[in-house]
């Protein structure tokens, strides 16, 4: 018999999110012990109600869903976030990854692969489909080619995500339409990545991002 | 009583299942078909017998073309359309001004092809 699971679900799309509660509590041994609307108000819940598996939308307009992952990971560790993602992206799948995350659904897969996803990761398992083992894959291998100079000062993968975009050329607003996050919450990491790197403007910490090769291929 | 015929062309895929179950619970509503691009819709609506179409995602405040161009070839249809990030739904129907249901619930959208097809 299967173990019955308890899952949180996080997404700011209302239908989206009251339709995963009423189907996952559809299925046998699953147990939807809440759910909520933005990344801030997912982080109390979670805390209190201890689900086994946390669904997180990747886009939220206060805490996107690497954020909440990171600080769930920090906090409660053996709550087991699967990520849900739009875009079939290596970095943002990787990012999810180094976030904490131990699975990442696109969207645009199917109601049973996402309840096999949390069955996986109920069970220590990472169920992954096989275009998106095909991306970790080529990006591991991508990794291991390159030469990443040391440095004391560690950027996270959201912040890396977002010097590749200013060095894209796009705009604060472009950059929050893009990740689908507040232009607030952009600032805030553009701040938060010249403070630490002690730079002064965007176009050094693009020269900084190219210099430790953390810029992405084109 | 006859069942009121659903149309989907909905993205992403998940979203499509959720308002397909959600269809599917009502004892008053069926679907009958399903496309993946709004396009396609034209030609299914010119071969099934359809009361109200459900079309995602389309921007939040654009005009969608498809919508007029369907209300046009079908007076009587009801469309119901959702932006894709799920903060409001639009309902068209022919000459009237399109109603915006704000943040919606899947009770608020069955409500809305409820009340204009009873």
């Amino acid at each position: 018999m299967k173990e019955s699971v308890s899952v949180f679900i996080v997404d700011d799309n209302r239908l989206l999110r009251e339709g995963l509660v009423s189907m996952l509590a559809e299925q046998e041994n699953f147990v939807v012990v809440g759910a909520a609307a933005s990344g801030r108000k997912a982080l109390e819940k979670i805390k209190e109600l201890r689900p086994e598996v946390a669904l997180i939308d990747i886009g939220m307009p206060d805490k996107d869903g690497i954020e909440v992952t990171q600080a769930l990971y920090q906090d409660m560790p053996e709550v087991k976030v699967i990520i849900l993602g739009m875009p079939d992206l290596t970095d943002e799948i990787m990012a999810c990854i180094e976030a904490g995350a131990v699975g990442y659904v696109l969207k645009e897969a199917s109601f049973d692969y996402l309840v096999e996803t949390i069955r996986s990761a109920q069970r220590g398992e990472t169920f992954c489909s096989p275009r998106m083992a095909a991306s970790l894959f080529s990006r591991v291998a991508e990794l291991s080619g390159e030469q990443i100079p040391q440095s004391s000062v560690r950027l996270t993968p959201r912040e890396v995500q977002i010097i590749n975009q200013v060095a894209d050329g796009l705009s604060n607003k472009e950059i929050a339409q893009k990740l689908s996050i507040e232009l607030q919450t952009v600032k805030n990491h553009i701040h938060n990545i010249l403070d630490k790197l002690q730079l002064h403007n965007r176009l050094e910490a693009v020269q900084y991002a190219r210099e430790r090769k953390l810029l992405k291929k084109k | 009583m006859e069942k009121i015929k659903v149309f989907l062309s909905s993205r992403p895929k998940l979203l499509s299942e959720v308002i397909r179950n959600l269809i599917e619970h009502q004892p008053d509503m069926v679907v009958v078909g399903e496309v993946l691009d709004p396009l396609q819709l034209l030609s299914a609506a010119r071969q099934t017998l359809v009361n109200a179409v459900i079309i995602t995602p389309l921007r939040a405040n654009g005009e969608p073309k498809i919508c007029h161009q369907l209300l046009a070839e079908h007076p009587r249809l009801k469309i119901v359309t959702l932006s894709a990030k799920g903060e409001a739904a639009y309902l068209y129907q022919s000459g009237v001004p399109r109603f915006c249901i704000d943040e919606p619930s899947g009770q608020s959208i069955l409500n809305a092809i409820r009340q204009v097809l009873h």
